[in-house]
């Protein structure tokens, strides 16, 4: 129930986030036995380069407390979205918060929004788009690969969102979303391979009142065929977005001072000496960039679908005959 | 037109009210405008636009600017169904050959008569920039870029269509940020759109947030985050007398949820938590008479600030009861600075030369008395909650040092919270990175910056948006521990 809301102290069937450092965090089930590889019932005991944790000891302690591994120690922490992201088991790509984050601003969700998305994937969007929406919002999530779904559905039990997302599998370019989403959604959102395929079972969703329809795709040869699309079935106002966070290094960097002035006089080896130990480096406190680090992730496309009232109808039927 | 508008407006909400807040667009072009019985829009310079036609009719409409005969410059508006196809005039011009063309300086061959008659023959916008494109030599020689400035210059000029839009913060911030970026701080939108991730902000639990300026764009941004009918509370803490509240003001935000919104000056906070009420009392009477250090260093800063802020599209009465506490505070004791009362002067000259549309903030008195208490039982409030729990998350957008900022309220927060700082500039934050590590109970920081790119996308032209903008401010993110 991790994700529902906040705890202090760490209970059995908590998820946590082990924390090593910001490259090595594991998020790790509270509970007596787990079942290894071969599907044998083990004991369920983890083990860091700083040695092993008995997970079910972490009961009873603090989220936020350190806890020590026989060679070491690690800080344990109750799980946000963010954290979340940065470690789930991944069954697909997945969207990192960065993109997430941009993705919520646009599709400009808040509590009490009703939502699809699709495909739910390994689950990192789904996770933050809940917090977003909950407690009035819902969330109906789609995938058409079976196991994926039914992985994302313990998960969701498991984290106590249950009550905020409904998970369907289904291939959506064929089926749609079904009668009963009919006019009922203020956003859509699609990261799927052919998105294009889905923008009119997205149009019937969406609520008549208008709302938005926001997808992700790694090509632009997506954006380009999905927003001929979306022109046609009404959309307006069309962007597309590629945002890319730079994580920067804070250090200290040793700078050798060259003390080029002393050459234009005549100095005994003593003046030298002085000068020498007067200042040789500075130290300066500044940023080193990673040499490589991701250059694209996918292009974001929002778009605005007017209320019925104020959709522009004469384009529609244009764009249904020359689509044949 | 009325009928298919009865049949899809779900609610009330979706009909333009007065005394709400509202986006106006022109094209491009957007405007914040609070409706009001006999409101007046300012268009540029020298275009005023009648506004009541808007009062009742569905958020979506369009309207048509009607010029007002006898009254060079205004116009007053009608509701329309036409919508022009604006999209594809670049498309449709800027792709033919230009070999045969040169420049001879005289680009255009239309003369003002014949454009003024094309207008008169009530030809469309769109018509008109046309005309204007095919007769102009030296259009199809410019660069994409210059083209594209032409038709949104030409645009703004000849396009007569309003769309009446919901505020949202979406919507707020590219106003803001494509016009008064510096207003906001330059804050750009995958930044707070950041911010609002990590900072955890949700319906539920005490948010946290210390912010001075952005004309409350943050608070304004997690209001809408805890969202209406929910249990989350926002405390908004600010340094000087009045935290701004344009953004609040614009999201006509209902009361409900207001009221768990507690801006409170972040020294009283402060003072009152760790001293107690009655060093609070003690240093309103104390103020008056020696100038406390602290305080008066905050007085001048909030006056300097809307020294900067001229053009403060929205003064609330809030504002104004906050100031005149100030000055009461002033009144009452035996010392009234000759400097505090010009500042107020001038702050009250600046408010009745607003521009029109905004209506500017009655002056109303409110009971002196009735003021300070409310102050005084704000702050109590905010202190109050943060001993009854710890802070889900911190949020800090300053313009200040971030450091002490930080070291000072962190330890209001949770542990295994998060916190997130945003600032223009990446020293400071290196600064506070490394004291906020030598301290060793936060973990997982993170600084980073943002690249943000807009692309064109049209068959067989797609590309990145030739302009961009480079001012991605820094984030520092982490997490506190024992
Ligand atoms: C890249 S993943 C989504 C990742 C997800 N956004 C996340 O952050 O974890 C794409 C998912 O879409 C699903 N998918 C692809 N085509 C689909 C379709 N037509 N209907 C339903 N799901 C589909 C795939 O099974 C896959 O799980």
């Amino acid at each position: 129930m991790s994700f529902k809301k906040i705890k202090e102290v760490i209970e059995d069937g908590d998820i946590v986030i082990l924390y090593l450092n910001p490259n090595n965090m594991h998020p790790l089930e509270v509970k007596e036995k787990i079942s290894n590889k071969k599907g044998k019932i083990i004991d369920n005991v983890f083990n860091t380069a700083y040695g092993a944790l008995r997970v079910v000891s972490l009961i009873g302690q603090k989220y936020g407390s350190k806890v020590e591994l026989t060679r070491g120690w690690a800080y344990v922490l109750q799980p946000t979205p963010e954290l979340w992201t940065l470690t789930l088991p991944h069954r697909t790509q997945i969207i990192y918060s960065p993109d997430i984050s941009f993705i919520i601003h646009l599709m400009e969700l808040r509590p009490g929004s009703i939502i699809i998305e699709t495909g739910t994937g390994s689950g990192s969007l789904s996770h933050a788009l809940i917090r977003t929406i909950r407690p009035s919002g819902h969330l109906y999530t789609f995938d058409f690969h079976e196991q994926r779904v039914s992985i994302a559905s313990t998960e969701f039990e498991k984290h106590g969102l249950s009550d905020f997302v409904t998970l369907k599998e289904k291939d959506v370019c064929l089926e749609g979303f079904g009668e009963e989403l009919k006019h009922k959604v203020d956003a859509v959102f699609l990261d799927l391979p052919h998105p294009w395929l889905a923008v009119e079972h997205a149009t019937v969703a969406l609520k008549k009142a208008g709302g938005k329809l926001c997808f992700f795709s790694p090509c632009i040869e997506q954006v380009q065929r999905t927003c001929t699309k979306l022109i046609c079935e009404g959309f307006i106002e069309l962007h597309t977005y590629e945002c890319l966070q730079r994580e920067m290094n804070v250090q200290y960097k040793l700078l050798p001072i060259l003390d080029l002035e002393c050459l234009k006089h005549k100095h005994t080896t003593e003046d030298i000496h002085k000068n020498r130990k007067e200042k040789q480096e500075e130290k300066l406190l500044t940023v080193t960039q990673s040499h490589s680090l991701p250059g694209h992730t996918g292009f974001i496309t929002i778009a605005v679908l007017p209320p019925t009232y104020a959709r522009k109808k004469e384009i529609h039927l244009q764009c249904r005959n020359s689509d044949k | 037109m009325n009928a298919v508008v009865e049949d899809t407006c779900e609610s009330v909400e979706d009909v333009i009210t007065v005394g709400t807040h509202v986006i106006v667009k022109k094209q491009d072009f957007s405007k914040i405008y609070k409706v009001s019985e006999n409101g007046i829009l300012m268009l540029g310079k020298n275009q005023r636009v009648e506004m009541q036609e808007i009062i009742g009719k569905p958020f979506w409409s369009t309207f048509e600017m009607v010029p007002l005969s006898g009254n060079k410059g205004t116009f007053t508006l009608t509701l329309t169904d036409e919508i022009e196809p604006w999209n594809d005039l670049k498309g449709e011009l800027s792709g033919c050959d230009n070999r045969s063309i040169t420049d001879d300086g005289t680009s255009q061959r239309l003369s003002k008569e014949e454009i003024l008659q094309l207008q008169e023959a009530g030809k469309t916008g769109k018509e008109i920039i046309s005309s204007l494109i095919e007769n102009s030599k030296s259009f199809s020689a410019k660069t994409e870029y210059s083209q594209e400035k032409y038709i949104k210059k030409k645009k703004n000029k000849y396009f007569k269509f309003l769309t009446i839009h919901k505020t949202s913060i979406l919507l707020l911030h590219e106003v803001y940020f494509k016009r008064k970026h510096e207003k906001i701080g330059g804050l750009r939108m995958d930044a707070l759109a950041q911010m609002l991730s990590y900072s955890d902000v949700q319906s539920d639990g005490l948010h946290l947030l210390y912010s001075n300026g952005f004309q409350g764009l943050p608070a304004a941004a997690m209001i809408n985050r805890i969202g209406t009918n929910t249990s989350g509370y926002l405390i908004n803490l600010h340094p000087g007398n009045m935290p701004q509240t344009t953004f609040i003001e614009a999201m006509n935000f209902p009361q409900e949820l207001r009221d768990r919104h507690l801006a409170v000056n972040i020294y009283s906070f402060l003072r009152l938590h760790y001293q107690g009420e009655s060093s609070i009392i003690d240093n309103i009477s104390k103020k008056v008479v020696i100038k406390d250090t602290e305080e008066s260093h905050d007085t001048e800063k909030s006056s300097e600030e809307s020294e900067g802020e001229t053009m403060n599209d929205e003064v609330s009465e809030t504002d104004m009861e906050v100031s005149e506490l100030e000055t009461e505070i002033k009144e009452n004791g035996t010392l009234l600075t000759s400097d505090t009362g010009e500042d107020n002067s001038t702050l009250k000259r600046k408010l009745e030369s607003e521009e029109p549309e905004i209506e500017a903030a009655k002056l109303k008195k409110p009971k002196k008395s009735a003021n300070k208490l409310k102050w005084l039982l704000e702050t109590k409030r905010a202190v109050d909650l943060l001993s009854s729990m710890k802070a889900r998350g911190l949020t800090i957008v300053a313009k200040e040092h971030p450091l002490q900022i930080a070291k000072a309220l962190l330890p209001f927060l949770g542990i295994s919270r998060p916190f997130v700082i945003f600032h223009a500039h990446r020293e400071p934050l290196q600064e506070t990175y490394m004291e906020l590590k030598q301290k060793r109970n936060v973990i997982n920081m993170k600084l980073f910056t943002n690249f943000l790119r807009s692309y064109q996308v049209l068959p067989n032209r797609t590309h990145p948006d030739i302009l961009t903008n480079d001012t991605s401010g820094y984030i520092l993110t982490g997490y506190l521990v024992e």
